[in-house]
């Protein structure tokens, strides 16, 4: 097939269904619950035993404290991913926190937080 | 031995129907309510890894092609390139697509390559297109020089491996349920392959096969989609990234990490490029098999039923230690 039609069509293909999937509502990201947070965590980490489940208000993150540690969960597209806080740096953002984990495949996390949780949330995490 | 063979190239000339399929299932989807899910940047990320895979072809294709052209020069064999000759190619075409395959699942190096077709956590027409950017660097095109050493023209060998890709496409979907009995038993199917991309324990390291599920089967890989076990797609530690640069290289950046860390031997060093995915040096990862181990010990009922058929017969106190 020759090079220019190869590459209208792939990229005529990318953007087509980019457009598409966008406008039919296939761009929003999931919303926890208590018992979706509990069900995504048990997915990723199935022999956890979890003490407490704490959701930020926009329901994107939530902190996992389970019996081996914590654990952040977090909206990821239509998905969650999951991570212990084992070894991570935490910084300060304007809108909450970042924690930018040492993995190239997942390199960092935004977990938005207002004025209350922000306390709550550094205390869960770092109770010292 | 002469090149004068030409062969086109089938997965190129395939993508118009590769985008009216993805159009297709997306609206049988969307109109019928089930049969899968589609999220934009996850599709976005499977598509544009794609066009990656067919420009990495572009690109690093000479390095393969070089070689089968260099092996088909010392080889005084040719066994043309007629109909059955053709049809013959493709089926050990598939059977080295089987074991290229299967050390993808269980040789790091080769991992690194493959587990981007992974990352996925859904299972549509547009995972199909997730492929890798830097299969060059596993030198798995070795697996093919017996086929061009026994006669059959690179091109050919090429062109029966761009069908058997071709194939793979239309099983990458949650739509179609269970084919008719007969197929199920010696073709790939959705539901066979379905179960390959479980991160469920007991789907990992199962159904290799391209096109021809007879060779899981003869080889003890086969795992049937169970309907009490849903196949949940994934890696065991899904990624958090939908950047297709990380999504190409993070295993291969993982490698580079673990293999540079102080202290190690050689050895350790050696396995985490080659052992399966996995290894560590300080036990701190679980291979599949300990996280069968490890299901198992919270699912003993599980014992024995497809995907856990090696644990049948260990003795209790065995498996306690293992898990």
């Amino acid at each position: 097939m020759p090079l220019e039609i190869l590459l209208v069509l792939v990229i005529g293909g990318v953007v087509g269904i980019t457009v598409m999937l966008h406008l039919s509502g296939r761009s929003r990201v999931r919303e926890l619950t208590p018992q979706t947070a509990r069900s995504e965590w048990l997915r990723h980490a199935p022999d956890d035993v979890i003490i407490d489940i704490t959701i930020a208000h926009d329901k994107r993150s939530a902190l996992i404290r389970t019996e081996t540690g914590n654990g952040l969960l977090w909206s990821f597209g239509a998905d969650t991913v999951a991570r212990h806080l084992l070894d991570f740096d935490w910084i300060d953002h304007p809108e909450g926190f970042e924690i930018v984990f040492h993995d190239f495949g997942t390199p960092k996390a935004l977990i938005r937080l207002d004025d209350f949780e922000r306390p709550h949330w550094q205390n869960l995490m770092d109770p010292a | 031995m002469t090149d004068q063979v030409s062969f086109p190239d089938a997965v190129q000339w395939a993508v118009p129907f590769f985008i009216a399929a993805i159009l297709a299932e997306f609206l049988w989807i969307a109109f019928k309510g089930k049969g899968g899910r589609y999220e934009t940047r996850d599709a976005v990320t499977s598509l544009v890894m794609g066009a990656g895979n067919i420009a990495s072809g572009l690109v690093l294709g000479f390095i393969a092609y070089g070689f089968f052209m260099w092996l088909w020069q010392i080889t005084p064999l040719n066994l043309g390139t007629s109909i059955p000759v053709i049809l013959l190619c493709f089926v050990l075409d598939d059977l080295r697509y089987y074991w290229v395959h299967r050390f993808g699942h269980r040789i790091r190096w080769v991992w690194a390559s493959h587990v981007n077709h992974h990352s996925s956590q859904h299972y549509n027409l547009t995972t199909a297109l997730r492929q890798t950017w830097t299969y060059t660097f596993t030198f798995m095109m070795v697996v093919r020089a017996p086929l061009i050493l026994l006669g059959f023209h690179p091109a050919m060998v090429l062109f029966c491996g761009g069908l058997n890709l071709i194939y793979q496409f239309w099983i990458h979907t949650e739509a179609i349920g269970k084919m008719p009995r007969w197929f199920e038993a010696v073709m790939n199917t959705p539901s066979h392959h379905r179960a390959h991309h479980g991160r469920n324990a007991r789907y990992l390291d199962c159904n290799y096969a391209g096109v021809f599920i007879i060779w899981d089967k003869l080889f003890g890989t086969f795992v049937p989609e169970q309907e009490d076990d849903r196949v949940d797609f994934g890696l065991v530690h899904n990624i958090g990234t939908f950047n297709p640069l990380r999504v190409a290289f993070h295993e291969w950046v993982g490698i580079w990490r673990d293999v540079t860390q102080p202290g190690l031997t050689l050895r350790e060093r050696l396995a985490y490029c080659f052992a399966p995915p996995g290894y560590s040096h300080d036990g701190s990862r679980e291979s599949s098999e300990q996280i069968k181990a490890r299901h198992l010990a919270r699912h003993p009922e599980d014992r024995g039923t497809p995907g856990f058929e090696q644990f049948e017969t260990k003795a209790p106190n065995t498996q306690a230690k293992q898990a």
